[in-house]
């Protein structure tokens, strides 16, 4: 470690010791930068340094075989003519509007059924947990076996209800709406946890005072609980908005059960732009549109941001 | 192996990075790397990138896996080559679904690691020609044995009458079909559809509540093209003109596309085959997940393994009215990457396995087509001295009535195939208006093709 | 707190609808969870099913058998993959919070020119998922010579702004008389970090480690994107791959799945509720 780490600051004994020292204030300054420095310097290499060259060689054609060539703003015009690239943007969008609110929905009825401090609730509540700790993949296999056309056991059950001859992969109306409840199943544990902790956060007594007012459970509700759960649910709500649509679950979930398909319906830019790039060969292209959506995503960071004061999603 | 981790990381760094990164970039990044990486780690765990004395050749048939008898073929003929060669070869297995539709190749290309050697298929042999990666084989295959091979399955391998790849096998296409679903539904060998008509009719004879009546691929990819490309021939429909225009809007393009989607429409073809995919028997066909199934040749030995007890029935594909019988016929090929550690090392292992005169060579045709894999052999000294075992059982059906109709696969750059694969799988899954989907396609086409310059597209 | 129009009739009784009806409440509450975890069982009883059973209804095998999940064995090297996986995911989880412990600290605590600016620019690639940069990010490692390596699986996924991000947010509201009494004593920064901080951390940085451990244990786009190297092989990818080899065959696969969830649920069924706690109360919201 450093001088400046290692060292003792501002106690006069030390500034005795040794001629020519930092000041407190620069030996401050240097510690700081030496703590930051590993994961500054790491994300930078491996987040701003992407981020950037995606847009440089967005510039560029490339083969996937070596060969380059410059390429001036074509593949950035191509992608708003891209049919497949503005569905792939829709897909998107349908995705975060049907996930966004059925998570919020699920997790905050999962979290007010299983409030209250019991044995049954507490083995509950693990269960509800339980599918966020197995791994997306193995969750796409076993989901792609139950829905099964035909013979599957969701094509079985919803037989009896006139269902059992729909698709659920393989419909382009439903393919995605599959994606959407799996995704719900497996995320819908942890956002309950979110939710009971907020929800741990309401004082007991404006129950109490409630109650005795006479209010029954669903005026409690919508009087108590959501107002001041408003901090909680705005949490909810951005960051999954956010992991929607950077996607980082829908990939694994589509590139085991879907593949994009069929005809493109479960196609979500994410999936597009790698499908582009590591099928299709056409790098350039992909660095391109990773491009938009970086500048997306960062758009939407700021935003972030600002909607949370600096970062602070805490509201005391 | 080398003994110093260190100087193998400059040496993958440099191997690619000059072609596909700015230089300029490299530096930066090499002091990252040594800042990041180098210090840090322990160098047994430092890149392992290829070892130069073994040429590593990537297939899909595993060791241990589902045909026992590919793969036992596979070991013998690299164990057979070992023995005799100071370059050593060594097979490395990647999964179907990651080696077709997938992305291993590509990536392990694009990363300048791409394998010494692999196999091809027609469907994506214009990608890697045009990428420069297949190595020139026709030097290191002796005049006799090029003229082994019948045109009409070299071609495709072809570039300026140089020889690119070797093929291993021929694959038409054909219909399947289960006896025990025909019996159930009360139909026997005299029900088996000539049209398409017919087919879509007994499709739904067939159909019940846990079975389709007749599968076509629904995968979008290479694959999926190919095997529906004879249903476009035999309405006289084609992808492109004798002059490289699109000629994909056609009546006999609207006809196939639309012959997919009614089938999917009227329930009897499934959305999602079970198992890899159309191309998968056993667990569709076999299974009795569907009564008939679209697919090709090298089914014959994967139901022999898979499902020995299996009974089942072949024909040809049925016609629509007023067409003529056409079938495509597929198979993959040994190629030698251009850009390997041992190209001429590579190039005379793809030519000793597959294309020479000496009766090993001719022999380990005959015993993938016919031992290993049920297929046509690409080779005419294979057909005669395979003859018995290519005219019995339903081998015969093949060579005797499906193989005469076979047309060779056409090879197409993965923009015209993805053109292709989007038109059948906006028609075949979501209900689109075929003859709107291939008007769209073909001004597509038309774009594309106006501005390649790979080699020609057959 | 009065709502005219809600029916008095529960006044007086235990008041809430939801006291009123506990034994169908618990009753559906039981089938849901049940419904939730049901997918999973499937999984688990397909494991020991034969190959002619997988899409019957029965939950219990009619013959059991081992057999799948000795096939999975003794095919394919899956102790290997498990190996491989549970290096990779320790090593970056420990290394991950060594650096964003120190990270979050220097920006919590520390005051130095141009730490927001840096912060800021931490932040900005908070959202920015590894889909949307594979492909340049793939570009770079392969420009580092890190592809079909463990540092490649490794060094990568060490850095992400979510883990500095609430490790700040925590340090933010640790008392600065902690400190002080620390300084008065003549210790340095890193001292202060390392015997003060760090203990003080201990809770938060469990609740990170579990975190990052599941997610870089059921890491798969990464893995498959950068190795080709069968050595190097993590279960994500294996599993994947072994859907691909044995297409025919649920039982097999679904017996792969289940060897490579077990370690993780098994890790929650021991640790639930630190790992529930963790999540609920570590400034996750």
């Amino acid at each position: 470690m450093s001088e400046a780490m290692s060292r003792p600051s501002s106690t006069p004994a030390a500034r005795k010791a040794a001629g020519f020292r930092f000041s407190a204030r620069h030996r401050e300054w240097i510690a700081g930068y030496l703590f930051v420095a590993p994961d500054a310097i790491g994300l930078f290499v491996f987040a701003g340094l992407p981020m950037l060259l995606a847009l440089g060689l967005g510039f560029f054609t490339l083969d996937g075989f070596g060969g380059f060539q410059f390429s001036g703003l074509a593949n950035y015009r191509r992608m708003f003519v891209d049919p497949l690239f503005l569905q792939s943007l829709k897909v998107t969008l349908a995705y975060v509007l049907m996930l966004v609110p059925s998570l919020y929905v699920v997790g905050l009825a999962l979290a007010l059924m299983v409030q209250k401090g019991s044995v049954l609730n507490a083995v509950i509540r693990s269960m509800f947990f339980l599918p966020q700790m197995v791994s997306l993949v193995v969750v796409a296999l076993v989901w792609q076996v139950l829905l099964v056309d035909k013979i599957g056991l969701v094509p079985k059950m919803t037989g009896f209800l006139g269902l059992g001859g729909l698709s659920w992969l393989g419909d382009p109306d439903l393919a995605l709406v599959s994606v959407v409840v799996v995704s719900v199943w497996f995320l819908m544990g942890f956002y309950m946890l979110i939710f009971l902790g907020g929800l741990q956060d309401i004082p007991r007594e404006y129950y109490e005072a409630a109650r005795m007012d006479g209010a029954g459970y669903f005026a409690q509700l919508r009087h108590i609980t959501l107002p001041l759960l408003r901090p909680t649910s705005f949490f909810v709500l951005l960051v999954s908005t956010v992991a929607a649509v950077a996607g980082g679950q829908a990939f694994d979930l589509i590139y085991v059960m879907t593949k994009g398909g069929p005809a493109n319906s479960t196609s979500l830019a994410i999936y597009y732009i790698y499908q582009q790039a590591f099928q299709y060969n056409e790098y350039g292209y992909a660095a391109a549109m990773a491009s938009f959506l970086v500048l997306l995503l960062m758009a939407m960071t700021l935003l972030l941001f600002v909607l949370t004061r600096g970062g602070r999603f805490n509201y005391d | 192996m080398s003994n110093d981790a260190m100087p193998r990381i400059t040496g993958s760094a440099n191997a690619g990075s000059s072609r596909f990164l700015l230089p300029t970039r490299r530096s930066v990044l090499a002091g990252g790397a040594a800042l990041i990486g180098g210090a840090a780690l322990s160098a047994p765990y430092v890149s392992r990138a290829y070892a130069a004395e073994t040429l590593k050749f990537w297939q899909f048939y595993a060791p241990g896996g589902t045909v026992g008898s590919q793969v036992t073929w596979f070991e013998q003929m690299v164990k057979s080559w070992n023995d005799q060669n100071e370059v050593k070869v060594e097979l490395v297995y990647v999964p179907n679904n990651e080696y077709m539709n997938g992305s291993k190749l590509q990536t392990a290309f694009a990363s300048g690691g791409g394998p010494d050697l692999f196999i091809i298929s027609p469907g994506d042999f214009l990608r890697y020609y045009n990428g420069g990666v297949l190595a020139d084989l026709t030097p290191y295959i002796d005049e006799a044995a090029q003229k082994d091979f019948p045109e009409s399955v070299i071609a495709n391998r072809k570039v300026d009458g140089k020889i690119y790849g070797i093929p291993m096998e021929v694959e038409p296409m054909a219909m399947y079909y289960s006896i025990k679903a025909f019996e159930d539904a009360g139909l026997n060998e005299n029900d088996v559809p000539k049209t398409w008509d017919q087919l879509l009719e007994v499709a739904k004879k067939l159909t019940t509540s846990d079975r389709f009546g007749v599968l076509f691929e629904t995968q979008p990819g290479y694959y999926q093209n190919f095997t529906w490309y004879p249903f476009m021939w035999q309405g006289g429909g084609d992808f492109q003109t004798a002059e490289g225009k699109s000629a994909f809007n056609s009546p006999g393009t609207v006809q196939a596309l639309k012959l997919w989607q009614d089938a999917v429409n009227s329930g009897a073809a499934p959305r999602k085959p079970l198992g890899g995919g159309g191309w998968d028997v056993v667990p569709n066909l076999g299974s009795g997940y569907c009564a008939m199934q679209n697919v090709g040749i090298w089914a014959i030995a994967a139901l022999r393994e898979g499902a020995p007890d299996f009974k089942y029935g072949i024909f040809k594909l049925p016609q629509p009215a007023g067409g003529k019988y056409v079938t495509v016929g597929g198979g993959w090929a040994f190629v030698a990457n251009a850009r390997g550690k041992q190209v001429e090392a590579a190039s005379k292992f793809c030519a000793w396995a597959l294309g020479s005169m000496a009766p090993d060579s001719i022999q380990r045709v005959v015993d993938w087509c016919t031992v290993a894999k049920s297929d046509m052999p690409p080779r005419q000294s294979a057909l005669e001295k395979g003859a018995a075992a290519f005219n019995e059982g339903m081998m015969k059906v093949f060579s005797q009535e499906i193989y005469p109709g076979t047309r060779a696969e056409p090879r197409v750059p993965p923009q015209v195939y993805k053109i292709i694969s989007d038109a059948i799988q906006a028609t075949q899954l979501n209900g689109q208006d075929p003859a709107k989907v291939a008007e769209q396609a073909s001004a597509q086409l038309d774009g594309f093709l106006a501005g390649y310059s790979g080699a020609p597209i057959l | 707190m009065t709502d005219a129009a809600l029916p008095r009739a529960t006044a007086g009784e235990p008041p809430s609808l939801y006291r009123a009806v506990p034994a169908v409440l618990a009753l559906a509450k039981l089938v849901l969870a049940l419904a939730t975890v049901a997918p999973l069982l499937f999984m688990l009883s397909v494991t020991f099913k034969n190959q002619n059973e997988i899409f019957t209804m029965n939950l219990i095998p009619e013959k059991p058998t081992l057999d799948n999940l000795t096939y999975v064995f003794t095919q394919v090297n899956f102790l290997r993959y498990l190996w491989n996986t549970f290096f990779v995911a320790a090593t970056v989880t420990i290394v991950a919070l060594f650096f964003h412990s120190m990270a979050g600290y220097a920006l919590a605590r520390l005051r130095f020119p141009g730490r927001d600016a840096i912060f800021l620019a931490m932040f900005s690639t908070f959202l920015v998922s590894l889909p949307v940069i594979i492909v340049p990010l793939f570009i770079l490692v392969k420009a580092l010579g890190l592809l079909n390596s463990y540092a490649g699986l490794i060094i990568p996924s060490i850095f992400n702004a979510f883990g500095i991000f609430l490790l700040r947010q925590f340090y933010l509201n640790v008392p600065r008389e902690i400190e002080e009494a620390a300084v008065i004593d003549g210790a340095g920064y890193w001292r202060i970090y390392w015997s003060i901080i760090l203990p003080l951390s201990r809770p938060m940085l469990a609740a990170l480690a579990i975190l990052f451990f599941l997610a870089n244990w059921n890491a798969f786009l990464w893995p498959l994107t950068i190795t080709s190297d069968e050595n190097l092989r993590v279960v994500q990818v294996a599993v994947a791959s072994f859907q691909g080899q044995y297409t025919a065959s649920w039982n097999y696969i679904m017996a792969a799945s289940t060897v490579v969830a077990l370690p993780t649920v098994i890790v929650f069924i021991i640790f639930q509720r630190q790992i529930m706690e963790s999540i609920k109360t570590s400034g996750l919201k």
